[in-house]
């Protein structure tokens, strides 16, 4: 049993120590601005001015109040909600479908059609800003939330796609056969038996989907104007104008209120997160 | 009702499946490509006709030729975005994948108690929206209120308080890049640890009967394997400083002057701000153009490697 032990944990002593010291100092580097925004968080701007560092006098949540109404951040939430799900509901089924079918049914025209999406992979959303700028304008969808989502979907369907594709590679190639001799059509064969098959690949797409669109900044720029529209990023960056640092603890609550979808998250999804990221690019 | 004797041509049969066949290709395949041709393939199109274009959204376009590109190649501004761009991507080859590499060995070569929650941490600040890294990096570096300039003031470090990180021309781009160096440097450790992790077993057991240990492990046998994934790591940087916008535009709106202007910022200006569409096209296909050539360098080092 005790060499059992030694042979899967070898021991590097002072090293082994130090370095361990080091990394964690790292960590703590990354967690010290995500958590220092609680010192003030709970100050008067007076108390805050008189003495930033030292501990709260008293407990006062009057500093989230204020973020919350300054950029309105429920409407913000929930306009955010609708373009992260709703990016979800178009890129994820789509990709499923076209990722299955450049998977399992091998021919020239397949294989030129997985290359047309393949391209898409490698397309900077930089490139194609103004067109669709003006496209949504002359379909009408600029300055709507529906605007946002659909670009937004076809941005993430060639990645997931891919993806798809590689997942369903891994299936056995039996599995679809033996349900066609069966008399299952494309369609069922498809719905009934790959797809559930493939629910590791869907939950890390719906997952990473979701944080993609909760986090775009530069599209939301582009596409909304109105200011009720406003996702949850457009609001800090407007907040970051039009409040600034000026007061910090008012600011440290908007920080910490904007950040904590994204932290909850990751604190309950890191490992499909990670395994999500990874997936993508060790395909590579 | 009568019964009609049906026959069975094996010629039929066969046309019928694969016209089913191609009819659920077809369908399959229809979501996917609509969208992107929508907005993908028709706005790489316009992109590309519009930076030919004098386009101000105003009146009609007007074919000018390259004059959108030998503007763009005289303006101060687009010159600072690509030299930006440029010095990005070298700092980050230079700074964040070495710090990469160390402590994704480390990770790798110390497994103990606190190795899995250490990568989870480090990659937190990766999947932090850009809008609220940007926040994160204000409330360290703003002017007066922020956190250094306030510690500085507390204490009475003058050299401290003193410094404007943000709006200092010399400052501002280092302050940019060490918020993004704080954000961004998670994913190369896991991806150099998932690298790392898919060595085959004898390579550790090997060089420890051997006994070469620690660094030499790291250097001499470690690092060379890792050419290929370092090499694709470098390319996502420089790809990705290609890209650069939200960090930059959130925190100093690419001032001051045109001290941390990036390509992205550029093109936002023209595009959004004066109004040339045509000019901005421009730089959107310079963008996608030396994006492409790092690309296709990337594929093509990757033939070289025998895996």
């Amino acid at each position: 049993m005790m060499e059992k032990r030694t042979r899967t944990h070898v021991r590097h002593g002072l090293s082994e120590i130090i370095i361990t010291c080091i990394l964690c100092l790292f960590a703590l580097s990354v967690l010290l601005p995500l958590f220092l925004p609680w010192l003030f968080v709970f100050k008067t701007q007076l108390e805050y001015s008189y003495s930033p560092w030292s501990l709260p006098n008293k407990i006062i949540w009057t500093n989230f109040q204020e973020a919350w109404a300054s950029i309105r951040i429920g409407e913000g939430l929930l306009n955010t909600l609708i373009v992260s799900l709703g990016a979800v509901v178009l890129t994820v089924p789509s990709s499923a479908l076209a990722g299955y079918v450049f998977a399992r049914y091998h021919s020239k025209k397949t294989e030129i059609l997985f290359y047309a999406i393949l391209i898409g992979y490698f397309i900077p959303i930089q490139m194609v800003l103004i067109p669709l700028y003006k496209f949504n304008i002359k379909l009408g969808l600029s300055n709507s939330l529906i605007g946002l989502i659909l670009p937004l979907a076809a941005f993430n369907i060639p990645f997931w796609t891919l993806i798809y594709r590689s997942f369903f590679q891994t299936l056995p190639k039996d599995l679809g056969d033996a349900a066609r001799i069966d008399g299952a059509g494309h369609a069922a064969t498809l719905f009934r038996i790959m797809l559930p098959l493939a629910a590791p690949a869907t939950v890390l797409a719906v997952l990473l989907v979701f944080i993609a669109a909760w986090s775009d900044y530069f599209l939301s720029l582009i596409m909304l104007n109105d200011q009720r529209l406003f996702t949850m990023q457009l609001r800090v960056s407007q907040f970051l104008n039009s409040y600034g640092t000026d007061r910090m603890p008012r600011y440290a609550a908007a920080a910490l209120i904007s950040m904590a979808p994204t932290i909850l998250l990751y604190v309950l999804g890191h490992k499909w997160i990670i395994r999500g990221t990874l997936a993508g690019a060790l395909k590579e | 009702m009568s019964l009609k004797m049906k026959t069975y041509d094996p010629l039929l049969v066969r046309r019928q499946a694969k016209r089913s066949r191609n009819i659920f290709v077809f369908l399959c395949v229809l979501p996917s490509l609509g969208f992107l041709a929508l907005f993908m393939y028709y706005p790489i199109v316009e992109t590309f006709r519009l930076s030919f274009m004098k386009a101000s959204g105003l009146g009609q376009d007007r074919f000018i030729g390259f004059e959108n590109y030998r503007k763009l190649w005289a303006s101060a501004e687009f010159q600072a975005g690509l030299q930006h761009v440029f010095a990005w991507a070298f700092w980050s080859i230079i700074i964040q994948i070495p710090l990469a590499f160390f402590i994704a060995f480390s990770l790798t070569f110390y497994v103990n108690r606190v190795s899995k929650p250490l990568r989870a941490i480090y990659y937190l600040a990766n999947i932090l929206p850009s809008a609220i890294t940007a926040m994160l990096g204000k409330f360290v570096f703003s002017p007066t209120n922020g956190i250094l300039n306030n510690l500085g003031s507390q204490f009475g470090w003058k050299w401290l308080s003193a410094l404007d990180f943000l709006g200092d021309e010399s400052l501002a781009f280092w302050s940019v890049f060490t918020v993004a160096t704080w954000a961004y440097t998670g994913f190369p450790i896991i991806y150099l640890m998932a690298r790392i992790e898919q060595f085959p077993k004898e390579f550790k057991e090997a060089a420890q009967l051997d006994g070469v240990t620690g660094w030499k492990y790291a250097w001499y046998i470690v690092l060379p394997n890792l050419k290929s994934a370092i090499r694709i790591l470098a390319v996502l940087s420089t790809i990705g400083s290609l890209k650069l916008f939200d960090l930059p535009y959130m925190m100093t709106v690419g001032g001051p002057g045109y001290a941390t202007v990036t390509l992205g910022i550029s093109l936002y200006r023209q595009g959004f701000i004066n109004w040339q569409y045509g000019r901005a096209s421009a730089i959107g296909v310079v963008i996608f153009l030396l994006s492409l050539i790092f690309t296709i360098l990337e594929f093509s080092g990757k033939k070289g490697d025998v895996e």
